[in-house]
């Protein structure tokens, strides 16, 4: 029994950290429909930024979070400026298609300039654990968790209740009102997504202590985004709190009764079953649009 | 006269000569490691057809065509191995297993656009991989061959391959031909361009793009079979692996997508290049394919044959 | 006989009913009009006949069967086709291919016999110089002139007409007034119109249509006179 409590738990925290990973991805998609698929790059990103500054001046894992929120916002910028911007108004496989670009030549850069080795940040406090009621909690998932909340909070804040963030609901929700009301559309959507692969880098800092990083990373967290954004609701950003906590508690379940790859394997067969069943997602906000043939 | 009214008479004179000379090439010694990388252009020609068939056709953008591939690799070794039945009976008999498997994802996800279907066929080919990886450990049988595979017995010679992968590169052709001047064809075209207009012509839009969904699926299948027995050993990883998606969708995209030609040009280039420059740096290819990709898009999002074709004006029967 | 009718039909997007317990019956043959101000729901009912919306209360019956939860190409089949207040033509096909793919599919005929009909009706709606153009590429009335061209290609009985006169010259509207009346020996139409004199002056009868509700029903004249329907369109104060 205390072995299901300790995989609850323990999905719980992994559904926390799951949510902050994939909000970005939400917000893109909801703002622009761009399906970014070199969005598990960007935590890739975050995660080595932090590595290095770790590796190479000592300094805490937890203070180099702003900075590597700046890294990745300017990068999401140029990005969105150089390339994305373009394929505005696109059939949406040209994003596709050039995240999915972006994506090669991200991940495979890394694995040029860093090798495929495994790594993990060691910090003095990186084994400790706290017992409570027979479980155990390591303090650093505990303080990942915790953080990745504040991140989520603060995405959420920012979007309900700054002017800014309103503009950019409008922008979502319809574009060619809000253009004809003045908002510039262009400086909504690279704004947007610097903000998207400034969160999501941020996300990426936050797991470097408590998952093993490695360049070709990206991808299974691009996966695992595509997972909480669909159960949560597409372009609905507060529903990928409850889309990564369904599907962290799923995975960590799975993982403690079955195997890690049947695991993975049930992470994609619901990922089908919502998706055929439910794309509004599990509260019924998402965004979907039905072929007009069925 | 019904060559005329299907437009054949400017094309078929080339494309029989060309097909003859095909023919023709092992026969005048041509042997070996080219044999082999032909035989490579032919298969990838026709992978990319079949996703150009079905993606192509209906703009419904398909990221899991690699489920088929998988599922037809895996079948006609088990129908070889535990069936004990030869290999062209095995392929025929993945082809319609792969129709049968198409028809079930197709219905489920035929219904959803854009994104949605793009990500459940996504989806639906990485479960098909992990079933097939963890099977034989969940169920505690010995049957996929988990992530070691199975192995083939020892195929027929390169030339039986050149062959065959000939063959399904005719059929893939003529096939995407045939039906682009078919009634299907314009049904395929009329939803591409306007689905609720074609809906409410009298287009049955999901029984349509189901059709051409089953038929690029079971193709694909099929071919995934010779491959298996081709290269005599199949593992998860290899013959599910999301890079082959990506490789056919590159290489119709590079060609241009909709066009009868475009996956012929696309796959025989990148063919090419990923031969000569894959094996030897393998980061700096995948790096410079992204790079390729990007590219692509930003300026030439019709791809080669498309660009040619919009310069052009019109269109003409072959693009 | 009743050939199409709406029993009771209520249709709601959220907390807005954009169709209220609407009920009408239409006659074969007939000309019937369509009227009422902008957002009052026309292209609604359009939609909900044609079977791209399912209505959440109430009945419609075509030749006395229902046909509510029968899919849009299904009833394009049984007879009932529309045009498009925002045109829709097949972009990438020329204006020749996209009447014969609504004959293709409409009519549900073989290649050399779809090609027979898509040439008459080609010639009917007068596009045959333009028909190979592409017809994502035509100016606007002739791609109206093109709508129309698909819906009379799937040989259907009733043709539901969403405005397919705006924006034509009053030698156009003439001509398109003689190309219905012909049209209407062998079909039956509804004609949503914002051009008055046109649709009053062909109508069999017409029906008004505000917020949803049917709020005047009979001859052009009889309508025209009802002060509902002044009010409708132009306010209380001129009532």
């Amino acid at each position: 029994m205390i072995l299901f409590w300790q995989s609850l738990i323990n999905g719980l925290l992994l559904g926390g950290i799951y949510a902050a990973c994939s909000a970005g991805f939400s917000l893109a998609f909801g703002v622009m429909g761009v399906v970014n698929l070199s969005h598990g790059d960007f935590v890739m990103l975050g995660a080595f930024i932090t590595y290095w500054i770790f590796i190479l001046a000592g300094i805490d894992p937890f203070l180099t979070l702003p900075f590597t929120f700046l890294i990745l916002f300017f990068l999401g910028f140029f990005l969105q400026r150089l390339t994305i911007n373009r394929l505005v108004g696109s059939p949406p496989i040209m994003s596709y298609l050039l995240t999915f670009g972006l994506h090669l030549v991200l991940s495979n850069l890394a694995l040029r300039a860093w090798t495929a080795d495994f790594r993990t940040v060691q910090t003095s406090y990186s084994g400790l654990t706290m017992s409570f009621a027979g479980l155990v909690i390591p303090y650093s998932r505990l303080a990942t968790f915790i953080m990745a909340m504040v991140v989520i909070l603060g995405l959420y804040f920012l979007l309900y209740r700054t002017e800014t963030g309103r503009l950019i609901r409008a922008t979502a929700q319809d574009r060619e009102m809000a253009q004809l009301m003045g908002v510039k559309i262009f400086k909504i959507y690279t704004l947007t997504f610097a903000l998207a692969a400034a969160i999501t880098g941020l996300a990426g800092s936050l797991i470097s202590f408590t998952f093993v990083i490695h360049p070709q990373m990206g991808l299974p967290f691009t996966i695992t985004a595509f997972c909480v954004v669909v159960l949560g609701g597409m372009g609905y950003v507060p529903g990928t709190l409850w889309g990564g906590i369904i599907l962290g508690l799923v995975e960590s379940l799975a993982t403690t009764y079955l195997t890690a790859g049947i695991s993975v394997a049930i992470t994609f067969f619901l990922l089908l079953i919502m998706l055929v069943t439910r794309p509004q997602g599990i509260l019924g906000k998402g965004v979907v649009e039905w072929s007009k043939g069925s | 006269m019904l060559m005329r009214r299907a437009g054949l008479n400017g094309i078929l004179l080339p494309l029989l000569v060309l097909g003859v000379i095909l023919l023709l090439i092992p026969l005048l010694g041509m042997a070996g490691y080219r044999l082999r990388l032909l035989s490579l252009i032919f298969m990838w020609v026709a992978l990319a057809g079949c996703w150009n068939l079905m993606s192509g056709s209906t703009g419904y953008i398909d990221f899991g065509p690699v489920a088929y591939f998988g599922v037809g690799s895996y079948c006609t070794a088990l129908f070889m191995l535990k069936g004990g039945f030869p290999f062209l009976l095995s392929v025929f008999m993945t082809g319609w297993i792969c129709a049968a498997l198409s028809l079930v994802i197709g219905l489920s996800t035929l219904r959803l656009q854009g994104a949605y279907f793009a990500i459940a066929t996504f989806a639906a080919a990485e479960a098909l991989k992990q079933v097939v990886l963890e099977s034989d450990r969940v169920l505690g049988i010995d049957f996929f061959g988990g992530a070691h595979g199975l192995t083939l017995p020892s195929p027929p010679s390169g030339i039986f391959f050149y062959y065959v992968m000939l063959f399904f590169m005719g059929l893939v052709v003529s096939l995407t031909a045939v039906i682009q001047k078919s009634k299907l064809g314009y049904g395929l075209r009329a939803i591409k361009d306007a689905e609720q207009a074609a809906e409410l012509t009298g287009v049955p839009a999901l029984q349509i793009k189901i059709r051409a969904y089953i038929l690029s699926s079971s193709l694909i299948g099929c071919i995934g079979g010779v491959e298996a027995y081709w290269l005599t050993y199949i593992i998860p990883d290899d013959v599910f692996n999301v890079m082959r998606t990506i490789q056919m969708v590159i290489m119709t995209l590079l060609g241009g997508m909709g066009t009868l030609l475009g996956p012929v040009i696309g796959a025989t280039f990148f063919t090419l290049i990923s031969e000569f420059f894959g094996a030897k740096f393998v980061y700096d290819y995948l790096i410079i394919v992204g790079l390729v990709i990007v590219v692509v898009i930003l300026l030439m999002p019709q791809g080669i044959i498309g660009t040619l074709v919009k310069k052009r004006g019109k269109s003409s029967w072959l693009f | 006989m009743a050939f199409l009718e709406c029993r009771g039909v209520t249709k709601r997007f959220g907390a807005l009913e954009a169709i209220r317990n609407f009920s009408f019956v239409l006659r074969p043959g007939e000309i019937l009009g369509l009227i009422g101000p902008n957002g009052s729901g026309k292209t609604t009912l359009f939609n909900l006949i044609t079977g791209l919306y399912t209505p959440d209360a109430g009945e419609i019956l075509f030749k006395e069967k229902s046909i509510v939860h029968i899919p849009p190409h299904e009833i394009c089949r049984l007879g009932i086709a529309k045009t498009s207040q925002i045109t829709m033509p097949f972009g990438t096909m020329s204006v020749y291919e996209n009447i014969l793919v609504a004959a293709l599919y409409g009519q549900n005929l073989g290649m050399a016999q779809a090609h027979v009909a898509a040439e008459r009706i080609l010639a009917v709606v007068g596009l045959h110089e333009r028909r190979d153009e592409p017809a994502g590429k035509i100016p606007a009335p002739l791609r109206r002139r093109l709508e129309l061209g698909r819906v009379l290609a799937t040989g259907a009985e009733v043709l539901l007409l969403d405005e397919v006169m705006a924006g034509l010259t009053p030698a156009e509207i003439e001509q398109a007034l003689m190309l219905l009346k012909l049209l209407s020996t062998q079909a039956t139409i509804i004609m949503v119109e914002h051009v008055m004199q046109a649709v009053m002056g062909i109508s069999d009868r017409v029906l008004v249509i505000h917020h949803g509700e049917k709020i005047a029903e009979g001859t052009p004249i009889e309508v025209a006179g009802k002060p509902e329907v002044i009010e409708a369109y132009l306010g209380k104060r001129y009532t």
